[in-house]
């Protein structure tokens, strides 16, 4: 049997922030193509912060020009960059303190090969054409690479900057979560049944959270593909980045016959909401084999969207509340 | 414990949906410098920090306490960070307890905040997927649970969402003031998670609050009455387990227990004054009066009925407006702990419940299986009978 292929997500969230008046002074000025630092004490730190890290007081609020040339006080070179990093060539992080900072920056040196960068070079920095009120509206290059290029001031004060958050994630697929998710692709429910407290999980979690013991392979049983409605919600969805759902749509806790653990989150779709209610049975209906596809699952979500196309009820009596209330959680 | 601590400084944000003139860490400074204001303090008189919000992915932030030591005067001093879900507000003022009440440190600053306008608190809890449950979608079927096992009538929960937005017409620092609520306008709301209703829902609010805690010592020099913690409990279950009363979930009744045994009250809803409790959507005010043995079970929607939980009731809740009026999650356990200290130290103001003299402040978070509750009094060591 091959594997499955590890799991791969990307986390991604576009954060709006705050900058506050010291942030938001640096990031218009930096925009409009000059370098601030704040006053704390006799020191002039760069970039500048709110708060005088030595006594606690506000830095005064007249920030100070710094730059745009620098000296590099330490480095390391990054020779692959991933999709996130400021260039898409090898490049340098450096420590830079800036002419008129005491305080270094750490920023990104263009440089032509590892080789043209050293400790104590000078550096000076360049404005992107394309601006977004960010610290990577500049960079540093080498004194000598440096084209001094005029810089039009954009508009208003920055308050508010957009950060696109984003996070690749791979993991390898737990061995019990394997076994489940091959199972939904033949069309079966796989579940576990703990040898000690004689309870049948479903996903499982290869352990036992009432006895605290570990699972194995010979603890699998299969389940039918019939249950009970143990609790729902019919959901308005909220819009937000990378949300699908327009429509109301419920989410339901499924109790498979024989099983101690519903199934969460389930997406019924052909019922009608005014139809739906606890205690119905109901029998999953799996899409076509070519079809079934491990979607939005690892070892935490157990989505079963890419294999399950919807529920449909069974015609049989509802269950009583004693059925499935003590399972609904 | 070696040492009894006492709540001497309070200091809150106003709350609102974008508080678009603070950074994060102008935002902790304003709670933590009106704290240290109204004790009569400065950073200099701080001994430890303990801050507290909820996941980092609201913000996108990571480890925020390292970033905001500058802001509040940390540097050189200890700083850790508390975080517990939902909960974590009344975790991190019980952890400042806990270090004063350990006699190592004499006075300690708490802060719990959020900037919810950073982010989007439903695709943080959704993992950052489609069709995210949030929160109110979590706890939907376990109130539909509730109202079918007490057969609670339908108007409970509109009930407690107008009184909590009333409560909080009296507070300055609540986000939501909404002067024309009333059981019509929540009734025909509309449903967001079946079956609650829009205004049965808490508001995504920005927002810090903070406390001074300190010692016996510290309370002789304050300026101010303090509020003696007289006892703090904390519990936590599994999230998911065969036999779960999800609806009345075993470490809410066990940190109860332990909370009333520890500061001696044997009757709870005759021997405490008024609470606040963590009711971030409206039917979570008689879940916690049954599952934290305030009342009977079956019980908790008749003392709403009634009018109890009002100010001027027999048993006042959410005397603040709540968090159904004001929800900077991180900060909103510390919310609960820090308005029953202002009870019992007679600092509540339009809200203020007469001669109040010990106040139960509380928080839950996660999927209802973290608890964090606390008892303060006027009196050092209250007596009960």
């Amino acid at each position: 049997m091959s594997e499955l292929p590890p799991i791969t997500y990307t986390l991604e969230y576009p954060y709006t922030r705050t900058t506050g008046p010291v942030v938001g002074a640096f990031l218009t000025a930096l925009r409009d193509g000059r370098i601030l630092g704040s006053r704390c004490g006799d020191r002039v730190i760069c970039p500048p912060l709110e708060f005088d890290p030595d006594t606690a007081e506000p830095v005064a609020q007249d920030l100070v020009e710094v730059g745009p040339g620098g000296t590099v006080k330490s480095w390391t070179w990054i020779a692959e960059p991933t999709r996130k990093h400021p260039f898409q060539q090898p490049f340098a992080f450096a420590l830079i303190v800036l002419d008129g900072a005491d305080t270094a920056l750490s920023h990104a040196v263009k440089a032509r090969g590892i080789d043209a960068m050293s400790t104590g070079m000078r550096v000076r920095a360049q404005w992107r054409e394309e601006r977004a009120s960010a610290v990577t509206d500049v960079y540093f290059v080498p004194e000598a690479d440096a084209v001094d290029t005029y810089v039009p001031p954009g508009e208003g004060e920055v308050e508010l900057t957009e950060h696109l958050i984003s996070l690749d994630f791979k993991e390898a697929i737990h061995p019990f979560r394997e076994r489940f998710a091959r199972g939904l692709i033949a069309g079966k429910f796989i579940g576990q049944k703990s040898p000690v407290s004689g309870k049948v999980y479903i996903p499982s979690k290869g352990y036992d959270p009432l006895a605290r013991v570990a699972m194995t392979e010979a603890d699998d049983v299969e389940l039918p593909p019939v249950g009970i409605v143990a609790g729902y919600t019919v959901i308005t969805p909220v819009q937000y980045y990378g949300q699908k759902e327009t429509e109301p749509y419920i989410r339901a806790s499924i109790l498979l016959d024989g099983a101690d653990q519903p199934l969460g989150q389930q997406d019924i779709k052909n019922i009608p909401h005014d139809e739906f209610r606890s205690g119905m049975r109901l029998r999953a209906v799996f899409r076509p084999e070519s079809e079934r596809k491990i979607v939005e699952m690892d070892n935490r979500w157990g989505s079963t969207g890419g294999v399950i196309d919807h529920w449909e009820p069974t015609g049989e009596p509802d269950a009583p509340p004693e059925k499935y209330l003590e399972h609904l959680f | 414990m070696a040492e009894r601590s006492a709540v001497i400084g309070i200091g809150q944000t106003k709350y609102a949906r974008r508080r678009g003139d603070l950074s994060i860490d102008g935002l902790v400074r304003e709670a933590a410098l009106r704290a240290l204001e109204d004790a009569q303090l400065t950073f200099k008189d701080i001994d430890a920090i303990v801050i507290g919000k909820a996941p980092d992915a609201l913000e996108g932030v990571m480890m925020p306490e390292l970033s905001l030591a500058d802001a509040l005067g940390a540097v050189g001093k200890p700083i850790h960070r508390v975080h517990t879900a939902g909960s974590v507000g009344a975790s991190t003022a019980i952890s400042a307890a806990t270090m004063v009440e350990s006699g190592i440190f004499d006075t300690v600053l708490t802060v719990g905040y959020e900037k919810q306008s950073d982010g989007n608190a439903t695709w943080a809890l959704g993992g950052g997927r489609s069709g995210s449950q949030g929160a109110g979608g979590s706890f939907a079927p376990w109130i539909r649970k509730y109202i079918e096992k007490s057969a609670a009538p339908e108007h409970i929960g509109w009930k407690v969402a107008v009184k909590d937005r009333q409560n909080a017409l009296k507070n300055p620092y609540a986000h939501l003031h909404l002067k024309d609520i009333s059981i019509e306008k929540v009734k025909e709301s509309p449903v967001l998670w079946d079956p609650l209703h829009f205004l049965e829902s808490c508001p995504s609010s920005d927002g810090a609050a903070a406390m001074v805690l300190t010692n016996e010592k510290g309370v002789a020099r304050a300026p101010q009455p303090p509020a003696w913690v007289v006892a703090h409990a904390k519990r936590t279950e599994f999230t998911q387990f065969p036999g779960r009363d999800t609806v009345k979930p075993a470490a809410g009744v066990e940190c109860a227990k332990a909370l009333y045994k520890k500061a001696g009250i044997t009757n709870p809803i005759r021997q405490i004054d008024c609470a606040e409790i963590y009711v971030p959507f409206s039917w979570y005010e008689p879940m916690w009066l049954e599952g934290h043995l305030i009342t009977e079970e079956g019980s908790g929607w008749k003392l709403t009925e009634s009018g109890a939980t009002e100010i001027g009731g027999d048993f006042p809740v959410n005397m603040s407006g709540g968090v159904l009026s004001s929800n900077p999650i991180g900060a909103s356990g510390m919310i609960r702990c820090l308005e029953a200290a202002n009870q019992v130290r007679g600092t509540a103001g339009d809200y203020q419940v007469d001669g109040a003299r010990v106040a139960l402040g509380h928080a839950y978070g996660g999927a209802a299986n973290y608890f964090a509750m606390w008892i303060v009094s006027s009196e050092k060591e209250p007596k009960f009978s």
